[in-house]
């Protein structure tokens, strides 16, 4: 076997979905390790797995080849369908190949291709190579067989050969004969290929329940669709040498010796457009830094600031970063001019740089310690910047990056759909014939927190099978499949611009949404491809923000910007160190408004950590305390060195960040800078298939021999491992800190404004209308029910006093054309009548139906029975200008109806707008005794910690967070505030029933105390949602 | 006229329990998996609710039980119900899925008087341990929502029902969800304020349909009902949750049957002597039995017996899920045995039929088998001998796609002692059905032996030479 080489130019990777059965990198390693040249990845219609190959051999002396596999649609007259493998020869013909696939992609539905043998024609192809699969005598006769060939040839000229596999099944001997004739026949030569699925035979299994999911079948009904045997893998040289004649064998190499194209070759071409043509993009960037400077310095820039530009403008010289910079400041820019607010995150977002160009609100000169880390020079990162635009218009930005570079130019990032556990389970499940309600009973039996995976017992508990060797290849395939792709999505809002046309550089094809276009490649790909992308991003706290900046405007008669409002107000501060943020950006989820009385923020810099503190990395490593202790004074501040001082300085020596994390690897376990960016990439890739155990040991041991205590080695991995889930860095808490300010200082100074603009701004946040218009008349807003004669669509401010008068938007189902027609032809002194209103709003019967639900007539209706009784009336005037007649305004009253009470009222409100303004149903029960020995929210406060207590209240919220260890967190709310419940996973266990289907929810438990917060330790629980129901009136869905 | 109405809160439920001795929470559960549709009290009591998510079923009742939804299914265990019925009133109505209407005016003299017609439908009830509301009313529609709406009394006083009437929530009135949706909305709460707006009023002001179907509850619009008719075979299905492996747990079920079939025979005046068994299986093809007597017969017991024999000789080939019990073939009392069976078969089909039958009946069931080729790479799962049927039940591989196979495929594999002297073509490889259990991992060749036959041998993965076949 000595001097024997080959090079494997058929592969299907798992990109191939529901076909190819083991991943790019698995492929590429295993070729790596028998020896071959070359490999080739060559998925059906799309390059989607060459990153990640290619990324494998990166330190590999085998080659990689991009190729892509297609079967046409049609057929050239006379000839079978064309099945055929294209590889890319150079840079060239690799454009060539994207522009089919693209071609293919676009034309078909989702994850789908269609090309024609006209395509083939019509398209430039040659540098391309053309692997052809001719069709076995059971699929076409020899006359068509010659037909297909020889359109091929003449197409391919000479870069076309006949691929010939030895696959082992039955009718191989009739397929060689074949394929030897036509080689004769049309004087192509034959070159050896693998038609491989799958890196090593030992998936077999794995690849036949693929198949079986592609048929929407089992395996043991799938029959003749698999597979005859395993053999389409990576065979070991000598195998193949036994295999295939010599000739065919070494033609695999002339055909990889043609093929020179390499992925690393690809490199991001700007697009020009953005500098003027007399000026060099880095004269441009720095012109405009300057403008940027006089605006946000109109006294003159303070000389760090300037040093600081000055470091950073060399730097993004250096690394030929300028077009990033001005492509975020075009779009930043555009989104100004329509008054869309947005802010940028992310390392290279807080920068002097992309302060003046007003990329970031983020003052360089209020934090310069976060401005160490811009662009790093060592690694080959690309810079880093997110935008959030307003959520409601985050689209007109979109359309606007289409409009500037064309959709030719421009597309988003791909999104990797992966198979998760619980799809996995599901589907291996179906493939193997198990009872899908026995399965699904299995996946509600799983603790998925529950890390040790005892799956197999409970497959074999659960009799979804009672052979142990089958669970244990359940067990198998499903940890397998775990992990590989399923289809691509596309991402929330990375764009990719090119300067030529996009497709040449990678294939774009059809997202779900109509008229968005995706590339085969996501975010990780471009990255290890060195490619950049743009990050356009919605946030609705930002809508909410512009909304309540309008409104204070208005209220001041001048207009009030973001940068008006004063810095660090003690106020302010105060208002957040109560927990007072329900409606704060960042800070108002249940375990912030617990965190915030603790931290007590001061400064601006505290809520960038207070944002960042309350998540799984700094919890699971239990850094949360020590940092509150010192804090606050309770234990010193110290630390073991100066390089580790200079990473922990600003969190008071605890590692808080992600970016502390990976610095503090460096400086006290002795990562290289490489191994570094190994972790970071690492973390980042964990929640999906990465693996961090082997920086373990690296870590805790460097930590060890360099004096660190042990256990704060141990800490820190596990706070690795937290960050592996949800990293949150510094640079993004710094942007968001910044929102969390603001918001929470409108809270404070403007409140209606604030809530206002909220429920505007719906859906957004944490908390429904209901709880944020309770919120609001906590801090004395008055709030005002929708009225036909008041109401616009939004909500709005009324009078000196700005009340908040609700929109027609919060009646459920209204039309927002029927709000807007009711608000447009209004008359001076109001609708009189119902029939009045119908005529000039032009409303329809169902429009109708929903103001008389919410009573949103009070006008001129009784209450919402009668109002819906004279609705019910379809007999209209005939004709459109009908006199107004006397009989308008006098309603037809109907003596049979029963008057509304007031718990009908209230119920009818929450059906209709999901809120009340009468009292809350919580009142209406204690009034009528219903709840005698049960305090309120209010009353718990003034309670004394650790004595028994009885609460009730509608149940707004059950959480179990995957950092409490099986704590469920339930949310009561009564008349007077928010109830929070801990219930243990033992007391949940045993109550199971009153816990996840109550909707009133009792419970007996002790009260605890932590500084200002109070919680209910569950003891009994008990379902009263029948009591909402004898509120009289029969039962009607309630939230 | 007055009805009595029979609804079923869950009958396929009721229908699977007393298959089981072990009564232990049970949940019918939607097509596709996800929904509740059917809860059993014991169910009920953990907080399953008909309607609810399975996953939230689970998570209120990790050991539940569960039984697929099938409608053909409800409608044969309805029909069942009917068919008892039937025997004590001739009019009766098939509400599916859950309920059954009978006239009983008539019955009332019959039996003397109200109490005793509802004493004879709950003992019915009782003795197939069925769960059923009752409901008495005027009009179809008013005995079906007294019943649905678990008010039933045993009156027939005019008033009192209607009072009931009156007194039921709109909710319970199975207005359609539109209708009852505007009516919440007018403030109104019971039936009777329903009745009480002005007609043409709720004709005009909600739709005339709903003035209609007042009326039909109220009786003064008709509200005609076809009529049910018995079928004319007989016709029992079991349906087990936990699958059967032995014969002596169809006992039970059996015993249960095939008093209905008495009953049933007894009340059609004929007997049989014929019976069909099938036993269905998760996986695999059902077990037919054909069971005959040796002459007329209606006896439970007798045909218990017979059973029980043929059972005993029968171990089964696969757990059994559902057994149904067939009889098409009734014999009357009086009529004289011996006419020909073959009398005036006309069609080739016919024949056919009788040919297999015949061969069937002396040979066995066992011993006729039809072969055909089965969607496998595994050679000796290429191809199965079932059990001869009249049509053709998939499509057939064209032959020129079918591998190339020896005619004579050996029971199983032999060892082959002898090294071949040529061979001929290989090797093919084939390894799969590693899902079953029935792994199979190997190399085929043809290959020429000393005695000049044509072999298809094999070696295996452990690395043994067997003979699998012979080539002609």
């Amino acid at each position: 076997m000595s001097g024997l080489q080959y090079a494997e130019l058929f592969c299907f990777s798992n990109f191939t979905f529901l076909t190819g059965a083991s991943h790019p990198h698995e492929l590429a390693e295993q070729a790596h390790e028998l020896g071959y040249n070359a490999l080739a990845i060559t998925d059906v219609c799309s390059v989607a797995g060459i990153p990640r190959a290619w990324a494998a051999l990166a330190n590999s002396p085998v080659k990689l080849i991009t190729g892509s596999w297609f079967e046409l649609s049609d057929e050239p007259a006379g000839a079978t369908f064309p099945r055929f493998t294209l590889l890319a020869r150079t840079r060239k013909g690799y454009g060539q190949l994207c522009q089919l696939i693209t071609t293919g992609r676009r034309r078909a539905e989702k994850g789908q291709y269609q090309l024609y043998y006209r395509d083939i024609e019509t398209h430039t192809l040659d540098d391309c190579l053309c692997l052809w699969l001719p069709p076995s005598p059971t699929e076409a006769n020899s006359d068509q067989a010659l037909a297909c060939g020889e359109w091929l040839a003449r197409l391919f000229d000479h870069r076309i050969w006949i691929a010939a596999a030895r696959t082992l099944e039955s009718g191989e001997e009739q397929r060689l004969a074949r394929i030897r004739w036509l080689s004769d026949q049309l004087r192509i030569p034959v070159t050896a290929v693998g038609e491989v699925h799958m890196h090593s035979r030992e998936r077999q299994p794995l690849q036949d329940v693929l198949t079986a999911l592609r048929n929407h079948t089992n395996l043991e009904n799938a029959g003749h669709c698999l597979f005859q045997n395993g053999e389409r893998y990576l065979r070991p040289l000598p195998v193949l040498q036994r295999l295939f004649p010599e000739s065919w064998l070494h033609e695999t190499l002339t055909i990889a010796s043609q093929c020179t194209f390499e992925p690393g070759s690809l490199r991001y071409e700007y697009p020009p457009d953005l500098v003027p043509d007399d000026e060099t993009p880095a004269g441009y960037l720095k012109r405009l830094t300057r403008e940027g400077e006089r605006r946000r310095y109109p006294g003159g820039t303070p000389l760090q600031v300037q040093s600081l530009i000055r470091k950073e403008l060399g730097l993004i010289s250096e690394m030929k970063y300028e077009h990033y910079f001005l492509t975020i400041h075009d779009i930043v820019d555009f989104a100004r001019s329509q008054g869309i607010l947005c802010q940028g995150r992310g390392s290279a977002a807080n920068s002097a740089v992309c302060y003046c160009l007003g990329i970031t609100e983020v003052n360089p000169a209020r934090v310069e310690l976060l401005f160490e880390r811009f662009i790093s020079k060592d690694r080959n990162e690309p810079p880093d910047i997110d935008v959030d635009f307003e959520h409601e218009r985050r689209e007109e930005v979109i359309q606007y990056i289409y409009r500037r570079y064309t959709r030719e130019r421009a597309a988003l990032a791909a999104t990797v759909i992966r198979y998760r556990p619980k799809s996995a389970i599901r589907d291996v499940g179906k493939a193997l014939g198990f009872d899908p309600a026995l399965v699904e009973q299995l996946l509600e039996g799983i603790d998925w927190r529950d890390k040790a995976t005892n799956w197999r017992q409970q497959i074999l508990d659960k009799r979804v099978t009672r052979n142990p060797q089958v669970a244990d290849q359940f067990f198998t395939l499903v940890n397998t499949l775990l992990g590989f792709p399923r289809h691509l999505s596309q991402h929330v809002g990375g764009f990719v611009i090119s300067a030529g046309p996009l497709a040449e550089l990678v294939p774009v094809e059809n997202a779900a949404m109509a008229d968005r276009t995706v590339i085969q490649w996501d975010k990780d790909d471009l990255e290890s491809l060195g490619l950049m992308k743009v990050d356009v991003l919605a946030l609705g706290m930002l809508s909410a923000i512009r909304k309540a900046l309008e409104l204070i405007s208005d209220k001041k008669g001048q207009p009030f910007l973001m940068q008006d409002i004063p810095q660090e107000d003690p106020d302010t501060y105060a208002m957040l160190q109560a927990g007072d943020s329900i409606g704060v950006f960042q800070v108002e989820s249940r375990a912030q408004i617990n965190m915030l009385p603790r931290l007590k923020p001061e400064t601006y810099y505290d809520l960038v950590i207070e944002v960042a503190i309350v998540r799984p990395g700094p919890i699971q490593g239990d850094m949360v305390h020590p940092y509150l202790r010192r804090k606050h004074g309770l234990e010193p501040v110290d630390y073991p060195n100066d390089a580790v001082r200079k990473v922990l300085e600003r969190t008071l020596g605890v590692p808080i960040f992600q970016e502390q994390v990976i610095k503090l690897a460096m400086v006290a376990a002795g990562f290289s800078a490489d191994e570094a960016d190994q972790l970071r990439r690492a973390m980042a890739a964990w929640k999906s298939h990465g693996d961090l155990t082997p920086f373990r040991e690296k870590l805790v041991n460097g930590m060890l021999e360099r004096g660190h205590d042990g256990d704060f080695a141990e800490r820190l991995y596990q706070q690795i491992c937290g960050f592996g889930g949800y990293g949150f860095p510094e640079s993004h808490a710094a942007s968001f800190a910044l929102l969390v300010y603001v918001s929470a200082w409108i809270k404070r100074h403007y409140p209606p404004a604030f809530y206002c603009a909220l429920l505007n701004s719906q859906p957004m946040g944490f908390y429904s209308p209901s709880q944020l218009v309770q919120d609001a008349r906590r801090h004395n807003v008055t709030v005002l029910p929708p009225d036909v004669n008041a109401s616009q669509w939004d909500h709005t401010l009324q009078g000196e006093n700005s009340h908040l008068r609700l929109g027609l938007r919060i009646i459920q189902g209204l039309s927002a054309n029927g709000a807007e027609r009711i608000h447009q032809n209004r008359p001076a002194d109001g609708y009189r009548s119902a029939s009045e209103l119908r005529r000039l709003a032009i409303l329809d019967q169902r429009d109708m139906e929903r103001l008389a639900g919410a009573n949103a007539m009070p006008a001129f209706t009784a209450n919402r029975h009668q109002a819906y009784w004279q609705l019910l009336d379809h007999e209209q005037p005939a004709e459109l200008f009908a006199r107004e007649m006397a009989a308008d305004y006098q309603p037809e009253y109907c003596q049979q109806l029963p008057e509304p009470t007031e718990g009908q009222n209230v119920l009818a409100d929450y059906a209709s707008q999901g809120l009340t303004l009468q009292r809350h149903p919580l009142a209406l029960l204690r009034e009528q005794g219903h709840l005698t020995f049960c305090l309120s929210a209010e009353q718990l406060k003034s309670t004394k910690t650790g004595i028994p207590v009885q609460v009730a209240g509608l149940v707004t919220g059950r959480q179990r967070p995957g950092s409490a260890s099986g704590v469920t967190f339930v949310t009561l709310e009564d008349e007077t505030g928010n109830v929070n419940v801990v219930v243990w996973l033992e007391t949940a266990r045993r109550q199971r029933k009153p816990l996840l289907t109550a909707r009133l929810l009792h419970v007996k438990g002790v009260l605890e105390r932590q500084g200002d917060i109070v919680h209910v330790m569950a003891g009994r629980l008990s379902d009263l949602s029948h009591l909402i129901q004898s509120l009289p009136v029969t039962s009607r869905n309630f939230h | 006229m007055l009805w009595l109405y029979l609804h079923f809160p869950h009958l396929v439920l009721d229908h699977i329990r007393r298959t089981r001795e072990d009564q232990g929470a049970l949940v019918v559960v939607e097509g596709s998996g996800q929904k509740v549709i059917q809860a059993c009290p014991e169910a009920r009591i953990l907080g399953v609710r008909s309607g609810m998510r399975l996953k939230t079923a689970i998570s209120l009742a990790p050991d539940l039980g569960m039984v697929r939804a099938n409608e053909t299914q409800e409608v044969r265990i309805l029909e069942d119900q009917a068919r008892w019925l039937y025997r004590y009133a001739a009019h009766i109505v098939l509400v599916p899925p859950d309920g059954l209407l009978a006239e009983i005016g008539s019955l009332q003299k019959l039996y003397g008087g109200l109490p005793a017609v509802w004493q004879t439908v709950e003992q019915g009830l009782n003795e197939r341990q069925l769960n059923a509301w009752i409901g008495i009313g005027y009009t179809p529609l008013a005995a079906r929502l007294i019943a649905r709406a678990g008010k039933g009394e045993c009156t027939a006083d005019k008033d009192h029902i209607l009072r009931t009437l009156s007194q039921m929530p709109l909710l319970a009135a199975e207005f359609e969800e539109k209708a009852c949706t505007r009516l919440q909305r007018l403030g109104l709460n019971t039936l009777g304020e329903v009745f009480d707006l002005p007609p043409g009023e709720l004709a005009r002001r909600l739709s005339p349909e709903l003035l209609a179907y007042m009326q039909k509850i109220q009786g003064t619009r008709p509200d005609p009902r076809t009529p049910w008719q018995p079928p004319h075979s007989f016709r029992q299905q079991a349906d087990f949750v936990q699958e059967i492996e032995h014969t002596q747990g169809l006992l039970f079920s059996l015993q249960r049957m095939l008093a209905e079939l008495e009953e049933d025979l007894c009340w059609r005046q004929q007997d049989t002597d014929s019976l069909r068994l099938i036993l269905k299986h998760r996986h695999a093809e059902p077990t037919r039995l054909q069971i005959r007597t040796s002459g007329p017969e209606h006896r439970a017991d007798h045909f218990l017996n017979l059973i029980r024999l043929r059972l005993e000789q029968h171990s089964l080939s696969a757990p059994v899920i559902s057994m149904v019990l067939q009889v098409k073939r009734f014999l009357s009392r009086e009529a004289p045995s011996g006419q020909d069976l073959l009398g005036e078969t006309q069609d080739l089909n016919e024949a056919w039929h009788t040919l297999i039958s015949r061969l069937q009946a002396r040979l066995g069931d066992q011993a006729l088998r039809q072969l055909s080729p089965q969607a496998d790479h595994r050679p000796e799962r290429a191809w199965s001998a079932s059990e001869v049927v009249h049509k053709a039940r998939t499509p057939r591989t064209p032959t020129e796609e079918l591998p190339r196979r020896p005619l004579w495929l050996l029971k199983g594999p032999q060892p082959l002692t002898e090294a071949p002297t040529v061979w001929f073509s290989g090797p093919e490889r084939i390894s799969g059905g590693w899902w079953d259990g029935q792994r199979v991992h190997r190399d085929y060749y043809i290959a020429q032996l000393n005695s000049g036959q044509l072999a298809w041998v094999f070696r295996d993965a452990r690395e043994g030479w067997f003979v699998h076949g012979w080539f002609g």
